[in-house]
């Protein structure tokens, strides 16, 4: 029976992520703007001369990077590729391949927010926790509003009067970017280290604000739900400790929807973070995307799109393996 | 409890010690690196700030992506990034100075019905590898450029004029054209942001030229005949080295140009306006991409060192060769009439347009072409035409006559509508440089009785392009020099003389005496300003009557330039090229800055 | 009357989420209400003030730099950012509630094509949809055009809500006793259950009125927006293309951003009054 769930699970993965590339192939071409004449237009645009024969310039590359295809062979030619993680040459920044942006993006984005979304997800959930169990300090009840607040906000509008409390007015921080413009990076330099950690703080900061509203809060009603339950009332008539109460019955059983919540946010973590990236000029995958998208540069997009959804297609059917495993009372009988 | 309590703590702690360590190890003080941190590195060798020369120009969102492409004929290559300096050409033209200055060539002539080009190369030039630049690096050049054609930048232009490049000798080469092409050789210099590279033969041949990046340090790639040398190129910065002793370039060793002073060039990228004005404030910059009007007085007012081109006064800059233009769609309902187009011409206030937007620090463009000292006597030409039609004249109450004349009134909104009730509708477009005009004007021709709107979507140059639109603002990269030619050349919707030539007509008007006329020019050398300018005056007869575009300001590089560390860039009163770094033009400047301390 | 009057006070001190949120959103409606009575919208445009102008008593919130009253685009703004919201949400419920209603009621094949779309679409970024979309359509968005950018995606997450209370309540006896009295589908479904989901349709609008505010500032911030219309979203994206904040010009990029701070707090406290009145059972007193 397991092998037919796990089975079944899997088919769902490749279903998920066929349809996701179906999608993501034919949404930016149905707009019929021309990535080449776009990136034709740019290099104008820099130089303010436009090129004799750019037309035939575009004809040529457009049959260069066989755009100039039937759809439907285009079609055929990018699953295979997408099947073999060939992700081509970017259009608009050829001829650099868009597995080198990745690479240069990737770890930025997954190293600060993922970082961000770990811590939140931690401080939060503890918070929140904390804030259902009735005999938590009381002092805790009183952060409650300001952080609920604080998770209304839209956080990069938060991280905008950041900057300018702590990087315009105070100069203690950076008002942009992964690292000062200038150093070499150098990931074996504790100083460069240094530098990328004091250019991530702002936007660690604002992220970790606002998403630590929202697990508490989430927790929080977790919490109160299973304090609600017998089993709970049975261990306490026990006797047993506060703390062990509090971590290995309450706190354990709540945690399992959060856990799901924290697999969907970490995958969200590359798509969701454009803004943040934006604001703050980090050198992450979110802006490569976005400016991917404004230049109709359908490679590149393709490319980072599928990391997304295979990351969070991965996470979601792991999980769902593993749910039996975490939690004995779920059994999977055909409905 | 007391352990609850305790694990709270411990997240609070983790949490703050993460804040102790980005604060305890951050970089002192400084907002931005300097070459300190670069003495650390292996490889560099240590120049003093003194010496370098930061310019703060390009990349996308902070970082490079073409740092690996060295290679300018790719089309992702851009040649502003730094590869410019790279590659030297056979003659500069300065447009300030209206002056030609032979470099890699000595001379160079026509025959005489100028189908052939000759060049005279100098001798003793040396590429850095130590292999002899001769003619044939340039014939090499020019004819695998009309081999690959649209495959690269300039091939088209190239391959519509020339049949082959031939080597006479090591120093001379002979260009064939298929047809007469007087202004080639004006073309192939390097102006502004025109201009062809002389690639080197031996690395060059073999490789496919779409995709070869010229890039390898250890190799001693990009291999130039110029002083520099590329020292480090990555995704944060560029680093690029002068030569240490005269021997190791041509121009020094002949005693023909010193040395330059400057020893390094670093370039780092654009990170936004707000950074950039910090960094030149604080001295960590010495020159960026131009700055708004606003943001640069006050710049210079919190750092006295910074000088525009203009010192401290307005404009603050230089005029561009780009005239910013609002074209009207000529096939459209309602701007297929010229009183309409001339109507709009005169409901425009670019007085208020500039006071607004630029804050005063601006100037009208009368003529699609910009108000260059070897351009001015065909401006003058014209004197008596620009009385009668007056492209800069703000005058609502003649665009009311001249509408109201061709049949349309005003509907009970106050908009302007034709006898059959079609309101004037005019839906700018644009890119986001223009995002500081559009809406003035809009708002402008609103108050007036025209239905506009300024937009600037993604789309916009594919629209543009393909005459999706009704209006858009665009500037005019035409002539810089000799003659108006090439600015006319854009508004032709055909053309016999340069086959093969055609260019984009955005403004979709027709008109095939100026064609002719047009194409005439095309034939016409450069060493006959009297025929020109007759042909200057027929053309904008037809022309200024028609008003295919509405003029609206000139663009202006308001570069900030910082005398910190270092002076003799390029002002108004030391005019000797154009000021932007990022043009080909940027080794004449390099020659000429001075240290100043 | 009175009593009730008395009742709802004194549950309110027992939510006080659902009165300050209410209390909050009051105020914004007010500052538009009143505001838009003595400034008039035409001082929206460009040009229709002098430009870059300091606060005074001509112009309370001083002047942007293409000549626009801040005042009176903080009211317009308001207003117009609301209106897509608005828009937005109730499509998204409207589409929600439906699918979620047949997809938990009616199960089977139709329940697996609507749970499993509405999970693949969770897994994808709706901001990264959204760009893909506006950037897609031609020329410039309307103020409308923006709210069906952003409804494209607003159904989802209410679709899934609802869909699982639909799924408690259909087990519950009530329905079963009308299902065996002859009531048919249709009927059971509006006569039934609507009323009992009412509660949980109001605090999904809410949220989705939330999420779609936020989902178009975001987009008009990135440049995406309706460039002539005085949005609070796009007063964002001018601050940053004119870098405002190096101009010291606070009149410019405070209001707008404290504006929006009390619109989503108080649509969040909202939300959350609406869950504890929907829900006793999570009613706990903070």
């Amino acid at each position: 029976m397991k092998l037919d769930y796990i089975a079944k699970r899997f088919g769902i993965f490749l279903l998920v992520i066929w349809l996701a590339l179906t999608v993501i192939f034919f949404l930016p071409r149905f707009s019929t703007q021309n990535p080449i004449r776009e990136k034709m237009n740019q290099e104008m645009l820099r130089g303010g001369y436009v090129q004799v024969g750019m037309e035939q310039m575009i004809e040529e590359y457009e049959s260069k990077f066989g755009l100039n295809k039937p759809l439907w062979e285009q079609y055929g030619t990018y699953l295979s590729d997408m099947g073999r993680l060939d992700f081509g040459y970017s259009i608009a920044h050829y001829p650099k391949t868009v597995k080198s942006m990745l690479s240069e993006g990737l770890p930025w984005s997954i190293g600060l927010l993922g970082m961000t979304t770990l811590i939140a997800f931690g401080v939060g959930s503890l918070l929140g926790a904390l804030l259902a169990w009735r005999r938590a300090p009381q002092v805790l009840r009183y952060l409650f509003p300001p952080l609920l607040v604080l998770s209304a906000v839209p956080f990069y509008l938060l991280g905008l009067v950041l900057i300018f409390f702590l990087a315009f007015e105070n100069s203690w921080f950076p008002l942009f970017g992964g690292y000062s413009p200038g150093t070499v990076t150098d990931w074996l330099s504790i100083s460069f280290w240094g530098n990328v950690l004091h250019h991530s703080f702002l936007p660690a900061l604002s992220m970790i604000l606002a998403g630590i509203g929202l697990w508490a809060l989430t927790m929080r009603g977790m919490m109160v739900t299973v304090q609600g339950e017998d089993y709970m009332t049975m261990a306490e008539a026990k006797g047993l400790k506060g703390s062990t109460l509090f971590f290995r019955y309450a706190l354990r059983n709540s945690i399992l929807p959060q856990v799901t919540s924290l697999v969907l946010a970490l995958g969200h973590v590359v798509g969701g973070a454009v803004l943040v990236e934006v604001v703050f000029g980090y050198p992450g995958i979110g802006t490569t995307l976005y400016h991917a998208i404004r230049e109709f540069d359908y490679f590149v997009i393709q490319g980072i799109i599928l990391i997304v959804i295979v990351a969070i297609a991965l996470g979601t059917f792991l999980l769902d393996v593993a749910y039996p495993l975490l939690d004995p009372r779920i059994t999977y009988r055909r409905a | 409890m007391k352990k609850g309590i305790l694990w709270v703590l411990l997240s609070w702690l983790i949490v703050a010690a993460f804040v102790l360590a980005s604060c305890g190890e951050a970089v002192p003080g400084e907002q931005e690196e300097e070459e300190e941190e670069e003495e650390e590195e292996e490889g560099l060798k240590e120049v003093s700030r003194d010496r370098t020369l930061i310019l703060i120009w390009s990349g996308t969102e902070g970082r490079y992506v073409d740092h690996e492409l060295w290679n300018p004929f790719s089309i992702g290559s851009n040649h502003q990034n730094g590869p410019g300096i790279f590659y030297e050409p056979l003659y500069y033209y300065s447009a300030f100075a209206d002056e030609e200055i032979p470099w890699l060539a000595e001379s160079y002539e026509y025959n005489s019905d100028n189908t052939e080009l000759t060049y005279h190369l100098r001798p003793d030039v040396t590429w850095s590898d130590g292999v002899p630049f001769t003619a044939e690096d340039v014939a090499y050049t020019l004819n695998t450029l009309v081999d690959l054609g649209p495959a690269v930048r300039w091939g088209v232009d190239v391959e519509q004029f020339v049949d082959e490049a031939v080597v006479v000798n090591p120093l001379t080469v002979k260009i064939k054209f298929n047809v007469p092409a007087p202004k080639f050789h004006h073309f192939i210099s390097y102006k502004y942001d025109i201009g062809v590279y002389m690639v080197p033969k031996h690395i060059f041949e073999g490789q496919d030229w779409t995709v070869f990046g010229h890039f390898d340090i250890a190799e001693g790639w990009p291999v130039t005949t110029s002083p520099w040398r590329l020292a480090l190129s990555t995704p944060e910065q560029k680093v690029i080295d002068r030569v240490e002793s005269p021997d190791e370039w041509w121009a020094s060793k002949t005693g023909f140009a010193d040395l330059p002073k400057v020893e390094r060039i670093i370039y780092l990228p654009w990170v936004g306006e707000t950074q950039t004005a910090e960094a030149v404030i604080k001295n960590e910059a010495d020159a960026s991409l131009d700055l708004r009007p606003h943001t640069i007085s006050m710049c210079m007012e919190d750092n006295p060192n910074l000088i525009s081109h203009t010192f401290h006064e307005p404009p603050y800059g230089y005029v561009d060769w780009w005239p910013i233009s609002l074209i009207v769609n000529c096939e459209h309902d309602h701007f297929d009439n010229k009183d309409v187009r001339w109507a709009l011409s005169y409901f425009m206030d670019r007085d208020e347009l500039i006071d607004v937007a630029y804050g005063g620090a601006g100037t009208a463009s009368l003529l699609p072409w910009p108000s260059y000292p070897s351009l001015d006597p065909f401006t003058e030409a014209i004197s008596d035409l620009l009385e009668d039609y007056p492209t800069n004249e703000y005058n609502p109450g003649k665009g009311e006559k001249l509408l109201t004349d061709a049949g349309y009134t005003k509907d009970s909104e106050g908009f302007w509508v034709d006898a059959a009730g079609s309101r004037i509708r005019l839906e700018m477009l644009g890119w986001a440089i223009f995002e500081d005009i559009g809406p003035i004007i809009s708002a402008q021709f609103r108050n007036h009785g025209i239905d506009a709107s300024y937009a600037s979507p993604p789309d916009a140059s594919d629209r543009m392009d393909r005459g999706d639109f009704d209006g858009c603002l665009r500037g005019h990269g035409g002539s810089v020099a000799g003659d108006p030619y090439f600015t006319f050349r854009m508004y032709q919707s055909a053309t016999l003389a340069v086959p093969g030539g055609h260019m984009i007509n955005y403004y979709r008007w027709h008109n095939d005496e100026f064609d002719r006329l047009v194409d005439e020019m095309a034939i016409t050398s450069m060493a006959e300003p009297a025929t020109l300018k007759e042909l200057t005056h027929d053309v904008m007869e037809i022309w200024l009557e028609e008003l295919p575009d509405i003029q609206v300001v000139e663009w202006y590089h308001r570069i900030p330039m910082n005398t910190t560390y270092w002076t003799n860039w390029p002002t108004e009163d030391n005019m000797y090229v154009n000021g932007a770094f990022w043009h080909l033009t940027f080794g004449m400047i390099l020659n000429e800055l001075e240290p100043a301390q | 009357m009175n009593r009730r009057i008395l009742a709802a006070m004194r549950y309110t001190r027992r939510n006080p989420a659902l009165a300050v949120g209410i209390g909050l959103l009051l105020a914004i409606l007010l500052f538009w209400g009143i505001g838009s009575i003595f400034v008039p919208f035409s001082r929206t445009s460009a040009l229709s003030v002098p430009a870059s102008r300091a606060p005074s008593w001509e112009f309370p919130l001083g002047t942007d730099r293409q000549g626009r009253d801040l005042l009176a685009v903080m009211i317009a703004g308001t207003s117009l950012t609301l209106r897509i919201g608005l828009i937005a949400g109730f499509i998204g419920i409207f589409i929600g509630t439906i699918l979620g209603f047949v997809s938990a009621y009616y199960r089977g094949a139709v329940d697996t094509i609507i749970r499993g779309s509405v999970d693949v679409l969770l897994t994808v970024p709706s901001l990264l949809v959204m760009i893909l979309v506006a950037v897609a359509l031609k020329g410039g968005l309307t103020v409308e055009g923006m709210a069906l950018v952003v409804s494209i995606l607003a159904w989802v997450w209410p679709t899934r809500t609802i869909r699982a209370q639909v799924l408690t309540m259909r087990e519950s006896g009530y329905i079963r006793v009308a299902q065996l009295s002859g009531m048919s589908s249709p009927e059971i479904i509006v006569k039934e259950m609507m009323p009992n989901l009412l509660p949980y349709l109001a605090a999904s609008l809410v949220n989705a009125v939330a999420a779609a505010i936020l989902a178009s500032i975001g987009l008009e911030a990135l440049g995406l927006g309706p460039m002539e219309s005085p949005t609070l979203g796009m007063t964002i994206y001018w601050v940053l293309h004119y870098s405002a904040l190096l101009h010291g010009m606070w009149w410019w990029w405070a209001p707008p951003i404290i504006i929006i701070v009390i619109l989503f707090v108080g649509l969040f406290l909202l939300s959350t009054g609406l869950d504890e009145l929907a829900n006793p059972r999570v009613r706990r007193s903070v």
